[in-house]
């Protein structure tokens, strides 16, 4: 890669690491997430090469040798529509036409984001203008070369608030976009691509120039609803999937199946060359299991692999035979979350009371004895790179009694957590457990249990609601996200100019130690103002029989299928 | 099989049985009960301190009503036989609070076989893949069904009964109406009209009562309606009007328990019916919301995560426990039809 | 005869309009539209929609257009055979109504197929001799298969005869024809509840029968007990239970929903309930129409059957 010799900040990096400022390690994931390849920066590192970076600068693991062409994979999970990849709700229709339509950036089962259709990428020093290098050699299915003109489209697309897109929340997307001015009686802006924003340089290079400074693009453009889709794209997807992958739809019927085959003939008739090397699988068939039904219809061989087991299933997966269980940490979790502005919980010493009055580690231990990490209400997950180790928090009835009594609730409190189990019903056991913890300071808590769409309408409005946040690759992503002032999906309604510095400050800094330090403070201060019980990092949970290969739980339940093969 | 009985009969020189004063003792003793358990399933967190001890007047109630009934009925076997099913399950609805049973929420250890002994407690049922002690989900589950069960029925036939004295007794264009209004409900296919109903308000027990009142009560409504066209033209009627009682009076004091025969047993049958939809509609995320024990959210979360012969003892428990109350209230209904025939 | 039936169909439309009003107000709220959004965009794409976004998201999907505007455009698009679009499946509601009902159709084929014969026979057996042992049997057998609920049969079906001894499918695949494995324990679940209610109707008519006096006559004239059952007593026995038959196409309509829902089985009612929970507007309003459609012909039919069956009513007509 020329463009890493250049690259002022991999020098830096280069420089820490020489220096002993930082490890090897971490300098390998830093010079990836500034736009080194992988096998550059271990060259760099003097590292050997690590296993994805064995195949050129393919974002997939290495190809196995046994592998064997051909076969048809059965995936158990729900079938979902394919209207506009901008607009998926939800993972399933994501890994549908994740073999169909592709994206800029992969990130691994390894929590690392890797180029997939860009070739590298470089940031500047103050993180706001990006350079991206698109891959060359890629096909579309109509025929037609990926240049930089098509990645625009995209970009300029998700940076549209009409578009009704959630990657305006993504903040690569809402730097790449302005206010339009127009407001709403709630008082929320749309937003409209900034002029200008997104720079073709030639065929084949794109700048960005951001309002602000992002330091989470790869990961950003990674994200379920960044598939990159052709500029001839009109909704629904499903009637004229044109995409880059090496599969493309055969059949959709949602609620149902969605089969995929190997393309071989463009549109045009030439003979499609798929850039990404070895595809074994010849099919690969989605049939419609709700999570209840997965793990039966594993067991009883109705498919070869799925989408998830929740951790009520493990057991029952364990007892059939012949099944792959494999699992990943994650920076999945649940927040039990009060809105700060809400009373009871406008008085500060309330939220301390319940926090105290909680041990988080117990209910790790109970709702997941194998697989979690225990979280302590600050919402960054160890597998994250900067995230900053707090000492645990200790459970403390007597203190939280006092601090109860202190706020005039001496002789108890009753409280309603809303839960939607939008991610399974261990959300559930979450609360309960909460439930039993909190009797002991005289709290009494009722755990409303709604029906996961329902929650899904009030999660923002509820005073108390378990709110469950997906994976991100990098803490900051989400604490812009959930913890901003004013932001959208700000549900506890904390508004803290302290922490916006803080959490501004933290995401100007690349190096992942000197934001790991900057992110102590912004940690502490979401932890002291109390504002949730955020009990764990739950693992994810999958299975497949064992005639299937490569199959590996993802933390954001991705399916990656270019390296499975089938026995 | 109407054996219309006067209502306004002298009290009996003897106490005999088979006079009516058995028959009321048990509807006012099952009132009572019926109201001790939805007070404490419905308004738990209303009655403070009272809460603990409300239900302990309804056990001796309880045991009176089945030996009032077992005299009553003693002469069908079917019928004894439903009865103690289903007084069973009520005396247990009114005794979980005092026996000595493990927290039903609280999970221990998980995946537990039945008679299993582990930090000296033993689990006699087993528990469940959350660790939860399933003989006490399976007995405290029984108030949840019961009361929902019970009281969504009762108010379909307030509403249903009402309807129909209405429409058979004025007739006319208010038989007109109300009978299209119910031949239109009852052309919804129920589970639709019931998924409908609580899809738009919503999933509770109120709105299942509401749903089960919607679906059910047309049905009551037509065979009151029927009965009491029949009536109209009887004679103790046309001597009420003469006297000139109000029209109110008529319905509810002389037609209504004049037609209480053939409407028990249908009452009966309802209730297994109500049971079954109770359960289906929490199966399907639709009825009774978790955490608190429920027969049908038990086979639910089995069929999630224990589905497996082994496991099974999971899925056994809780079935036999929803079929013996259907059970239960079909024999009753079974029970009282034949002594009706009998008569 | 003809007269019924004239009256019955203008009872039947009229049934249908009110139905269709009934149905268009309940999901033409406010909450149903909310509802969409959040099972479109998900619960953080719905969240992150600014109140004007929400209004053009609305617009685009044609849910801002008055309530009778909105109303009439659809009912005279059901009367031309357009039954509209679904949201969740992407699809025309025809086509998809069309391909659930077949898969419906394949599954209540086979129902009555087995239904029929078995409980019939297993009824009129019983009500033969009231008081036998085989009447007792087939009774307590009855009583007790219509107190099990499905979703406990199915439960227990699939760990016994799927998972345990391996015979039938667990869960039907949407893959391909539909399989005799994938059907049976569907059909059984089905079966179990329904042949114990049927079978308990039949022998309560042929109870009836056998207790009357013309059969008592018979009997007393010294004709063979066969031929008394087979000329004399089945005819008038069963007028009662196959018109009840007819009517179990609307009970089959309200059971298939958990056995489809459980068993994974991509047929009408499983369709509704998803439609329903989704909040797809359309396809709940169509299917709902043509669920109320088969209700109200097999009311009919069972009432032509009634009538064509009794003798003494075909005259009095």
């Amino acid at each position: 890669m020329t463009e890493t010799r250049n690259n002022p900040l991999v020098h830096l990096l280069k420089h820490q690491l020489d220096s002993g400022k930082i490890d090897r390690r971490h300098f390998l994931r830093l010079a990836v997430t500034v736009g080194a390849s992988i096998a550059a920066a271990s060259t760099m590192a003097g590292l050997p090469l690590p296993a994805y970076a064995q195949d050129g600068n393919l974002p997939f693991p290495p190809a196995d040798p046994n592998a064997r062409k051909g076969g048809i994979l059965r995936i158990g999970q729900r079938i979902a529509k394919l209207d506009d990849p901008a607009l998926y709700s939800w993972n399933d229709g994501a890994n549908q036409s994740r073999p169909i339509t592709e994206y800029l950036t992969l990130v691994g089962p390894d929590n690392v984001a890797r180029p997939m259709l860009l070739e590298s990428w470089e940031a500047s020093e103050d993180l706001r203008t990006w350079t991206l290098h698109v891959r060359k050699g890629v096909m579309w299915h109509n025929g037609d070369e990926l240049i930089a003109e098509h990645v625009a489209f995209n970009l300029r697309r998700w940076s549209d608030s009409k578009l009704g897109s959630s990657n305006i929340g993504l903040s690569s997307f809402t730097a790449l976009s302005t206010e339009t001015g127009e407001k709403d009686e709630k008082g929320k802006a749309m937003r409209a691509p900034t002029e200008g924003a997104v720079e073709v340089v030639d065929s084949h290079t794109l700048v960005l120039h951001m309002s602000r400074p992002v330091l989470s693009l790869p990961q950003d453009c990674a994200e379920y609803p960044t598939q990159i889709v052709h500029p001839s794209f009109a909704a629904p997807f499903s009637d004229n999937p044109i995409g880059t992958g090496p599969y493309t739809l055969a059949e959709l019927a949602v609620g149902e199946r969605c089969i995929l085959k190997r393309i071989t003939k463009t549109t045009d008739g030439k003979d499609f060359v798929y850039w990404g090397g070895d595809v074994y699988l010849d099919e690969i068939h989605y049939i419609n299991y709700g999570d209840d039904n997965q793990p039966v219809a594993l067991g009883s061989g109705a498919v070869d692999a799925i989408y998830e087991l929740t951790a009520d299933q493990v057991e029952l997966a364990r007892s059939f035979d012949g099944l792959t269980i494999t699992s990943t940490a994650t920076a999945q979790t649940l927040c039990c979350r009060m809105q700060v502005d809400t009373a009871p919980f406008d008085d500060i010493r309330v939220r301390q009371a319940i926090v105290k009055a909680v041990d988080n580690n117990l209910i790790r231990e109970l709702v997941f004895p194998d697989g979690a990490v225990t979280a302590y209400n600050f919402h960054v997950a160890p597998i994250q790179p900067e995230y900053f180790e707090l000492p645990p928090l200790v459970r403390d009835v007597e203190g939280a009694k006092a601090l109860l009594a202190e706020a005039g609730h001496g002789d108890g409190l009753t409280l309603t957590i809303d839960v939607g189990n939008t991610d399974g019903p261990w959300q559930q056991a979450v609360c309960e457990s909460i439930r039993d913890q909190l009797a002991d300071a005289g709290i009494t808590l009722n755990v409303n249990v709604l029906p996961t769409t329902k929650f899904w309408e009030i999660w923002t409005k509820t005073p108390m609601g378990a709110t469950s946040w997906a994976h991100r690759p990098l803490g900051v992503m989400t604490l812009g996200l959930a913890y901003r002032s004013g932001v959208p999906w700000n549900e506890s309604h904390f508004s803290s100019a302290e922490f916006d510095a803080a959490l501004t400050e933290a995401e100007s800094v690349l190096d992942a130690d000197a934001r790991r330090v900057k992110m102590e403070k912004v940690q502490r201060i979401l932890q002291d103002n109390a504002i949730m019980i955020q009990p764990l990092w739950r693992p994810v949970f999958t299975a497949c029989t064992d005639r299937v290969h490569g199959y590996t739980a993802h933390p954001s339940r991705q399916f990656h299928v270019n390296r499975v093969w089938m026995e | 099989m109407n054996s219309p009985l006067p209502a306004a009969l002298p009290p009996a020189v003897l106490p005999g049985w088979r006079r009516p004063e058995p028959l009321t003792v048990v509807l006012l003793l099952l009132a009572f009960v019926w109201l001790s358990l939805s007070t404490y399933v419905m308004v738990p967190d209303r009655l403070g301190v009272a809460h603990r001890w409300l239900l302990l007047p309804a056990i001796p109630a309880v045991i009176a009503v089945h030996v009032l009934l077992l005299r009553m009925f003693s002469r069908s076997t079917v019928a004894v036989v439903g009865i103690t099913m289903v007084m069973l399950w009520i005396l247990v609805a009114a005794a979980a609070p005092y026996l000595p049973l493990l927290d039903p929420n609280r999970p221990v250890a998980p995946y537990q076989m039945p008679f299993t002994t582990k930090n000296g407690m033993t689990f006699w049922l087993g528990t469940d893949m959350r660790g939860r002690d399933i003989l006490s989900r399976t007995l405290w589950g029984s108030q949840r069904v019961l009361v929902w069960g019970i009281t969504a029925t009762f108010s379909a036939y307030v509403v249903g009964a009402f309807l129909g004295l209405v429409a058979g007794y004025l007739g006319g264009w208010w038989d007109e109406a109300l009978s299209f209004l119910g031949n239109m409900v009852l052309s919804f296919p129920v589970m639709i009209l019931l998924i409908l109903v609580l899809n738009y308000l919503g999933q509770s027990g109120f709105n299942i009562i509401i749903a089960v009142t919607c679906s059910s009560a047309p049905a009551i409504m037509r065979i009151v309606r029927g009965l009491a066209m029949d009536a109209r033209g009887r004679d103790y009627i046309q001597a009420a009007q003469t006297r000139g009682e109000s029209v109110v009076w008529i319905m509810l004091i002389e037609i209504l328990p004049n037609v209480r025969g053939p409407l028990i047993v249908d009452a009966c049958l309802r209730l297994g019916y109500t049971t079954v939809m109770i359960t289906t509609l929490t199966f399907l995320g639709l009825g009774l919301q978790p955490p608190d024990p429920d027969w049908g959210l038990m086979i639910k979360e089995a069929a999630s995560s224990a589905l497996l012969w082994k496991f099974a003892y999971m899925i056994i428990v809780p079935s036999i426990a929803v079929s013996t109350l259907i059970l239960g209230f079909n024999l009753l209904a079974d029970g009282l039809r034949e002594l009706s025939q009998k008569d | 005869m003809a007269d019924l039936i004239w009256r019955r169909l203008a009872q039947m439309v009229l049934i249908m309009a009110s139905a269709s009003l009934l149905l268009f107000a309940i999901f033409d709220t406010e909450q149903f539209r909310k509802q969409i959004a959040v099972a479109e965009l998900g619960g953080f794409g719905a969240a992150a929609l600014s109140e004007g976004d929400y209004q053009a998201w609305i617009a685009k999907k044609g849910l801002d257009a008055p309530f009778v505007e909105r109303y009439l455009s659809w009912a005279g698009n059901m009367l031309q055979g357009d039954m509209g679009f679904s949201m969740e499946k992407n699809t025309e509601v025809a086509g998809l109504i069309a391909s659930r009902l077949h898969a419906t159709g394949t599954l209540a084929f086979y129902f009555f197929l087995l239904m029929v014969p078995i409980s019939l026979t297993l009824g009129v057996i019983a009500g033969m001799r009231e008081g036998s042992w085989i009447d007792r049997a087939i009774s307590i057998a009855a009583v007790t298969t219509t107190s099990i609920p499905q979703i406990a049969t199915a439960v227990l079906l699939t760990v016994f005869l799927s998972l345990g001894l391996g015979w039938f499918s667990a869960k039907s695949s949407a893959i391909g024809p539909i399989t005799f494995a994938e059907l049976a324990l569907p059909v059984l679940t089905l079966l179990i509840y329904d042949v114990g209610y049927v079978t308990r109707m039949t022998r309560a008519a042929m109870v009836e029968v056998m207790s009357s006096h013309y059969i008592r006559t018979a009997v007393l004239k010294g004709l063979p007990r066969a031929t008394v059952i087979w000329r004399h007593a089945l005819r008038n026995a069963l007028i009662v239970p196959v018109t009840l038959i007819f009517l179990q196409l609307n009970w089959l309509l309200s059971h298939i929903v958990v056995v489809e829902v459980f068993f994974q089985y991509s047929g009408f009612g499983r369709m509704l309930y998803e439609a329903a929970i989704y909040g797809d507007i359309e396809v709940v309003q169509a299917a709902t129409m043509v669920a109320v459609i088969v209700a109200v012909l097999s009311q009919l039919l069972s009432d032509i059957a009634y009538i064509l069956l009794n003798p003494r009513l075909r005259v009095a007509r």
